[in-house]
């Protein structure tokens, strides 16, 4: 969706807000042109008087995931060994990585120039995004969720031969870029919230889909309503936007978060800590896959630049070709 | 310090980012690994369109004719911030690129090297970083 059409839709939001909610009249305005200024936590508040969490923002980061092994004990770096880390990963993603003849050189030996990933480790200088467990590692898979991983893993080999585009995930066939939450990625990083009375709304660059989260103490749809991204309601926790999202889908490859079944909770936090920064935090749990719920911080950075369209089908040509390349190995083995 | 050595560190430091990076679709599963293809030829048009740009250039054969081949690049949103417009690559450049043939044969390849005639590199360049959280 374009920005315009972006807000447009929004226009429509806040009147569809405003009927059911006569005593809300504001329309949504974007951060810093109404409502209270920023304090000294950097909260403003919206012109009915939400915290405003509005603008566009980015979640990129090169803080790993997981803990690595050479920072077992070292939870948060120093300046110095931050700078020199930050350095390291910056020049390991930004050579030409060739290995001609490769699988990995048709795929993956690209360098800053195709990948948007950014150059920064979080601020606080975390070795991991993971917070809890405190060891900053995933806590282990159950022997079930390890079977999903595998199987995953046959059918992402497989996909040279494949039959259908039901044989690819929902990346490829352009549905969603990945389940809920949202790490960061190779690139398309990018986030753009808008509010209005009784609803905050997440457009999510890559790949054009809109979260729209009602507020309040709305039910969650009834467990047989499933999708992409789930079912979420939002509440205000003093100045922290709290989403809860059940109801997610394993209908297709890619369509639930790694490895997790239909049944993950996921809770979302959202702090405006400053003019330029949300804390982002989320706890997932779902003891058919981890052993125990396990909780990730990062932060959203504000970007001084719009999102722009990533309308996937568009030119999705790759999955045309890669099905054609499929029956052209189908017919030399005939 | 050998390619293989350089591979292993980044496929180190990029297995521990916050999620495998990964192209939108898989490359190996459209282009094949053991067809390495060098092209030289004129643009004659560029698609800016999502998830991938192409940019289709005319190839002189030995014999004079003249093929049409479609090389696939990064997403336009990324190439765009980092300041590649659909101008930067004006129709008529003569252009070098490496990379692999499509499996199905047809006459396309996966633009993993491009180059000017005289050696710049053009969407591959080296030491282009993102500041976004800098600003």
């Amino acid at each position: 969706m374009r920005p315009a059409a972006f807000a447009t839709f929004f226009v429509v939001l806040a009147l569809a807000a405003v009927h059911g909610q006569t005593s809300r009249t504001a329309p949504a305005v974007k951060a810093g042109t109404t409502g209270e200024k920023a304090g000294a936590t950097g909260a403003t508040k919206t012109p009915w008087g939400d915290p405003d969490l509005q603008g566009t923002w980015s979640n990129q980061t090169i803080t790993p995931l997981e803990r690595p092994a050479e920072f077992k004990d070292k939870p948060v770096l120093t300046e110095a060994e931050a700078a020199a880390y930050e350095k390291r990963l910056v020049e390991a993603g930004n050579v030409d990585n060739r290995t001609p003849g490769t699988v990995q050189d048709v795929n993956l030996a690209y360098n800053q120039v195709w990948w948007d990933r950014g150059n920064k480790i979080v601020a606080d200088r975390r070795t991991s995004l993971v917070v809890d467990p405190p060891d900053g590692r995933i806590p282990p898979l159950t022997p079930a969720a390890q079977k999903r991983r595998e199987e995953d893993r046959k059918a992402s080999d497989n996909e040279k031969f494949a039959a259908s585009w039901l044989d690819f995930d929902v990346y490829s066939r352009c549905i969603i870029r990945s389940a809920l939450p949202r790490l960061s990625t190779g690139y398309n990083n990018n986030y753009e919230i808008v509010q209005s009375p009784g609803y905050v709304a997440i457009m999510q660059e890559q790949m054009h889909e809109t979260r729209i989260i009602p507020l309040g103490n709305q039910p969650h749809l009834t467990s047989a309503v499933r999708q992409w991204l789930g079912d979420s309601r939002g509440r205000w926790e003093g100045n922290t936007l709290v989403v809860e999202t059940t109801n997610f889908t394993d209908e297709a490859r890619g369509s639930t978060f790694q490895y997790a079944t239909k049944n993950m909770r996921l809770v979302e936090r959202f702090t405006r800590t400053s003019d330029r920064t949300i804390d982002y935090e989320f706890t997932v749990s779902d003891p058919e896959t981890w052993t125990r719920p396990w909780t990730v911080k990062m932060p959203w950075n504000r970007i001084d630049g719009l999102l722009y369209e990533y309308a996937c089908h568009e030119g999705n040509v790759g999955l045309e070709h890669m099905l054609s390349g499929a029956r052209a190995a189908d017919a030399k083995t005939k | 310090m050998k390619l293989t050595h350089i591979a292993a560190i980044v496929v180190l430091a990029l297995g521990m980012t916050a999620s495998a990076a990964r192209a939108h679709h898989s490359f190996s599963a459209e282009f094949d690994v053991n067809k390495p293809i060098k092209l030289q030829g004129t643009v004659k048009r560029v698609q800016w369109i999502n998830p991938h740009t192409w940019i289709w250039i005319d190839v002189k054969k030995p014999d004079g004719t003249v093929e049409e081949w479609g090389i696939e690049a990064g997403t336009p949103n990324t190439l765009f911030r980092l300041g590649l417009t659909r101008d930067a690559l004006p129709v008529g450049t003569e252009i070098v690129v490496s990379g692999y043939e499509a499996r199905d044969g047809a006459k396309r390849a996966n633009g993993r090297d491009m180059t000017f005639t005289d050696g710049r590199k053009l969407l591959m360049g080296s030491s282009v970083g993102n500041d976004a959280q800098s600003k």
